[in-house]
């Protein structure tokens, strides 16, 4: 294969593995603070887009159109709000929930997740038709051969790789994280030290929201357009790429989905038939894996609820 | 005692009428106030337990009631019988409460989280579809449906048997999208333009036709929807048998807690197995009989949010009850076809209603009672 | 007390069983049903439709010689075909609606057909252009006034072969529809003289084509053919411009709609596609059209077949009101126009219910807006399409 075809693939894989990743993070978080699976993040990640959408709308209208500044307030605000988001679901839905059976919070975050797409369907203006997402970074592209490396894609790489690292610095070396980490290793003893658990616990799904916020707007920007139902498959392949990595670890979280986008575009480019069973491909080996490996290739936390 | 089964067939006989009216009405308001009878009757009786002794004296017998039950519909298709549409939808809630009684012995009985319960819905619909195009018998191809559903699920059985809680649901999710993604792509499937079916045909009687007796006249759907009620019957009297014998006593030992039905030697893989493919041949059963009546399948009636509307459908019944799947199957699949103005809406609602019953009501509508291990010996 | 009991659920039962069947529907109000996709990636063509046909409704009943009003019942057929199939079963099983306008999308419509057919609900199809609708069986239900693709592949290959391009790749949805543009467009390229360089059928809810544009990237084709609907054109094409592929880009009637432009922005600029039928404004009864559509001030705007939402919308309306409301003697009555007098011109249905369309026009996207080739810079040599000189 041509060395610049290939370069093209595996520059593909990283944007998708990325997006990916900063899902499959907000996942592993939770799950460790909470031992929860949050089923709707995947959603939360759609609505991330639509805020996202909606406020380069309201810029445009008002008249403000340098692109930099727009990406940056449109970032922000899906960040922001999506925070918001999380936290209102920890302390109404999941933690009233955290005595029931596992089943149940498990329904709970997935409907909740089928209702954040049927309330954007529904009542976003045109919400069931795709959204066309501003162009809002350069589109200058460099040719290398058969590889064109595009300057938004390069920026919303780091943008993506960025925040991820800057979520691990917070979890490895603030105060805060060490409380995180705290709450996740035992949290009776956690509070018996004086952590305010349920504030730990909402602050987490913030920061988690936020980032599945902020991956809604590298979604939006990268494929140049929103639909609602995007939050499903997202939120699955995050789910599989956190669990595969090892829920409670964002190393694997983050391991998982760079994994999950390799097996995709392997499945696209390798396999003898069409490139459209990629995803058949990629879920298969995510089961076989589970499979062999039942709770995950990094950490070994079997999820215990009494 | 007799005059407690003779009430209790008067009983039938109203829900008959109010099925009927809940069915064919066209007026909004006549079809809001039946659901506020119907709420008023279930919290009545809830609150005064005035059904206990009715329900007692059915229990002990079985056959009786359900004779009731199948008069009670032959008499709401006899009122129906030349509405087309309301025959299809009651034909639909009972195939799909087969499929709710299959995922019930599931998780209900069993434990086991399956959210792919619409792909094996699906292994059985398009099995009726290949098998139908290429000649075979129908009875035979529905039954093929279930054995070939069951099979399917045999693939996926060794990653629900190693896996527990939140990663058995990932894998029978991840399975659940896949089947549908499988089906969009794969063009000998039909991909996403889907199958065709012909109508059933049974030993000679075409089910497509609409039937003419002497004067009268009737929509062929009462053929389905004979062929419906007997499969929903089977199904009860099956998932019944199933409850009160050994294999139900294990399965609920395994559910329970899997540790103490080890030590007391019951095969854990062995009753997961067992349940995990009897829901899976009521799901494909179900499946080729529903493809057959809507002469059309697609991968897109097999995704993911079907399989949501499946598991809600049980859990609003109440999990582990098959009787409370038939007024939850009510609610989900008709109200929002009667009530246009909430067909948009209908999967918000399904949502919210699901959410507000894990809050604040669990067991559902009807609650699983307490296994009876001694029926009531008098009156 | 009990033979009361048993005596009163006899009774009950009986009454149930004796129950007459609904009653007929009334003579002066008349349903009729129209479908299309009102929601999803192909909205702003079903809207146009709706409204074009609930144009020819109002226009009908404010008419005091006419003996029926008509009830226009709109359905949602979100171009999916379970869904399609799921409505037309229940427009198919109300026996109070006596026609249908039907279907954009082909893939819908193929698969209702049979539908139609089973409960003997005369349809007339307003955009599918699958040949298959009609031509691939005999039921006297179904009937269309637009043309089919094979007239617009047979246009559209002379047409591009003719600019001096030599290769292509061709892309398709994976529907019917996609599958009979890519049949028909491979023919008739070939006849002419193209060379088809590789051929993907791509899903229909697809969102990423990196990996397949990579592939096309590495074969240089002259064109890149796309035979499916606006959202797979618009992810397509933006993402080709992502890749940096430089060919041209061209598509059918599906992706001519004001959505494909608004998506795109400027990206959009030198696509081909092509339409049946002359564009509304060079319609015998064009005008009219759109100075009644205008009048009504409807939120959304024609669009590419609003036009023939309207001629059916009115035949069926002319034929009720020949024969009264029943299916039966529509679908006699359908079966017998020739000839008959419309805004784009006369009908006539041949023995498969077609209409036959001798136009076909080409368009090209200049400056944001779907401009008739002829009319173009790039026909008159003002502009240079991708990879000419």
């Amino acid at each position: 294969m041509d060395p610049g075809v290939a370069a093209q693939y595996a520059f593909n894989g990283l944007m998708l593995g990325v997006i990916y990743a900063m899902v499959a993070v907000g996942f592993t978080l939770f799950f460790g603070v909470l031992d929860v699976i949050q089923f709707a993040h995947g959603d939360v990640v759609m609505a991330g887009a639509f805020v996202a959408l909606a406020t380069s709308l309201a810029l445009h209208a008002l008249g403000i159109a340098v692109p930099a500044l727009v990406v940056i307030v449109v970032a922000c605000a899906a960040g922001l709000a999506m925070a918001l988001v999380g936290a209102l679901i920890a302390r109404y839905l999941v933690l009233p929930l955290r005595a029931a059976p596992a089943f149940n919070t498990l329904l709970v975050t997935l409907m909740l997740g089928s209702i954040l797409r049927e309330l954007v369907r529904l009542f976003y203006p045109n919400g069931s038709n795709p959204q066309p997402f501003p162009r809002l970074l350069p589109t200058v592209s460099k040719n290398l051969g058969n590889f064109t490396l595009r300057l938004d894609s390069v920026i919303l790489l780091v943008t993506g790789i960025a925040t991820i690292v800057m979520v691990n610095l917070v979890v490895r070396r603030t105060r805060f994280g060490l409380a995180i980490r705290a709450v996740a290793q035992d949290s009776d003893t956690a509070r018996s030290m004086g952590i305010d658990f349920e504030r730990v616990v909402l602050v987490t799904f913030a920061i988690g929201s936020a980032l599945a916020g902020i991956a809604g707007v590298v979604y939006g920007l990268y494929y140049n357009e929103v639909n609602f139902d995007i939050g499903l498959l997202l939120g699955v392949i995050g789910f599989s790429a956190a669990v595969v990595g090892g829920l409670g670890s964002i190393y694997g979280a983050i391991l998982g989905g760079f994994l999950f986008a390799a097996l995709q575009t392997i499945g696209s480019v390798a396999l003898p038939v069409s490139s459209a069973y990629n995803n058949v491909f990629a879920f298969a080996v995510v089961i076989i894996l589970m499979t062999w490996k039942p709770t995950g290739l990094i950490a070994e936390r079997p999820s215990e609820r009494a | 005692m007799r005059s407690h089964i003779a009430v209790a067939a008067a009983a039938f006989a109203v829900g008959g009428v109010w099925l009927w009216a809940f069915l064919s009405t066209d007026s909004v308001w006549l079809f809001a106030s039946l659901i506020v009878v119907a709420v008023l009757a279930f919290a009545f009786f809830q609150r005064f337990d005035a059904a206990g002794r009715y329900r007692r004296a059915l229990a002990t017998r079985p056959r009786r009631a359900a004779l009731f039950a199948v008069l009670a519909v032959a008499g709401v298709a006899g009122g129906l019988r030349d509405q087309a549409y309301p025959l299809l939808m009651l034909c639909t809630v009972l195939l799909f409460v087969v499929a709710c009684i299959g995922l019930n012995i599931q998780t209900g009985y069993c434990g086991i989280v399956n959210f792919a319960g619409a792909a094996f819905f699906g292994t059985g619909a398009y099995t009726a579809a290949v098998l139908s195009a290429h000649g075979v018998p129908h009875l035979f191809a529905i039954v093929a449906g279930g054995i070939v559903a069951a099979l399917v699920g045999s693939l996926l059985i060794l990653p629900v048997l190693r896996t527990r809680g939140y990663y058995a649901a990932l894998v029978t999710i991840a399975f659940g999208i896949l089947f549908s993604t499988f089906l969009e792509v794969n063009s000998a499937l039909g991909g996403p333009q889907g199958l065709k079916l012909p109508g059933i045909d049974l030993f000679g009687w075409r089910f497509n036709r609409d039937i003419q007796l002497g004067g009268a006249s009737a929509s062929f759907y009462v053929n389905y929807l004979v062929l419906s009620l007997a499969l929903a019957l089977a199904a009860f009297v099956f998932a019944r048998r199933v409850e009160r014998s050994w294999l139900g006593l294990a399965f609920d030992a395994v559910r329970l807690d899997e540790t103490a039905a080890a030590t007391f030697g019951i095969g854990i893989a062995r009753a997961k197995i067992i349940a995990f493919t009897l829901g899976n041949l009521l799901c494909g059963i179900s499946g080729a009989t529903y493809a057959m009546m809507q002469g059309f399948i697609a991968p897109n009636n097999f995704t993911f949010g079907e399989s949501l509307i499946l598991v809600s459908i049980v859990i609003l019944g109440g999990i582990g009850n098959p009787l409370g799947i038939v007024p939850a199957a009510l609610v989900i699949i008709v109200v929002p076809q009667k009530l246009q103005f909430i067909q948009e809406y209908r999967f918000l609602l399904y949502g919210c209603l699901v959410i507000l019953i894990l809050l604040f009501r669990p067991e559902g509508l009807l609650p699983r009672p307490l296994r009876n291990y001694f029926p009531e010996s008098s009156a | 007390m009990q033979r009361m009991m048993l005596t009163a659920c006899a009774f009950a039962l009986a009454c149930v069983a004796a129950v007459p069947s609904m009653p007929a529907s009334a003579k002066e109000t008349v349903k009729i049903v129209y479908i299309g996709p009102l929601t999803g990636g192909n909205a702003a063509l079903g809207l146009g439709g709706r409204n074009s046909a609930d144009l020819a409704v109002q226009l009908h009943n404010a008419d005091a010689k006419a003996k029926y009003t008509f009830d226009l019942v709109k359905l949602d057929d979100q171009c999916k075909p379970d869904i399609g199939v799921q409505v037309a079963t229940k427009a198919g099983a109300d026996s109070s609606i006596i026609a249908g306008i039907t279907h954009y999308c082909s893939a819908v419509a193929i698969a209702t057909v049979d539908t139609y057919h089973k409960f003997g609900l005369p349809v007339i199809v307003w955009g599918a252009v699958l040949p298959a609708i009609t031509y691939g069986n005999d039921y006297p239900e179904i009937h269309r006034v637009n043309g089919t693709m094979i007239n617009q592949n047979e246009v559209n290959a002379k047409l591009v072969t003719s600019l001096g391009y030599k290769t292509w790749v061709i892309i398709h949805d994976t529907t019917d529809y996609g599958k009979g543009h890519d049949e028909y467009f491979t023919k008739f390229l070939t006849q002419d003289g193209g060379k088809v360089l590789a051929d993907f059928g791509v899903g229909a809810d697809q969102q990423d084509f990196t990996a397949i544009l990579t592939k096309v990237k590495e074969l240089h084709p002259d064109v890149v053919y796309f035979g499916g609907l606006t959202p797979i054109g618009v992810r397509l094409r933006s993402q080709m411009d992502k890749l940096g592929i430089q060919s041209q880009f061209e598509g059918t009637s599906g992706i001519v709609s004001d959505s494909y432009i608004q998506a795109l922005g400027p990206i959009a600029e030198g696509t081909i596609a092509f339409i049946d039928g002359a564009p509304i404004e060079k319609l015998p009864g064009g005008k009219f059209f759109l100075d009644q559509y205008a009048a009504h001030h409807y939120a959304e705007p024609p669009e590419a077949y609003g036009a023939y939402a309207f001629v059916a919308a009115n035949l069926i309306m002319d034929a009720i009101e020949k024969v009264g409301p029943n299916r039966k003697a529509v679908t006699a009555e359908l079966a017998k126009t020739k000839d008959h007098p419309s805004i784009v011109g006369p009908i006539t249905f041949d023995a498969h219910g077609q209409n036959i369309v001798p136009i076909v026009t080409a368009y090209v996207v200049q400056d944001g807006k779907w401009v008739v080739w002829q009319d173009s810079d790039y026909a008159k040599g003002k502009r240079k399409l991708a990879g000419r000189k």
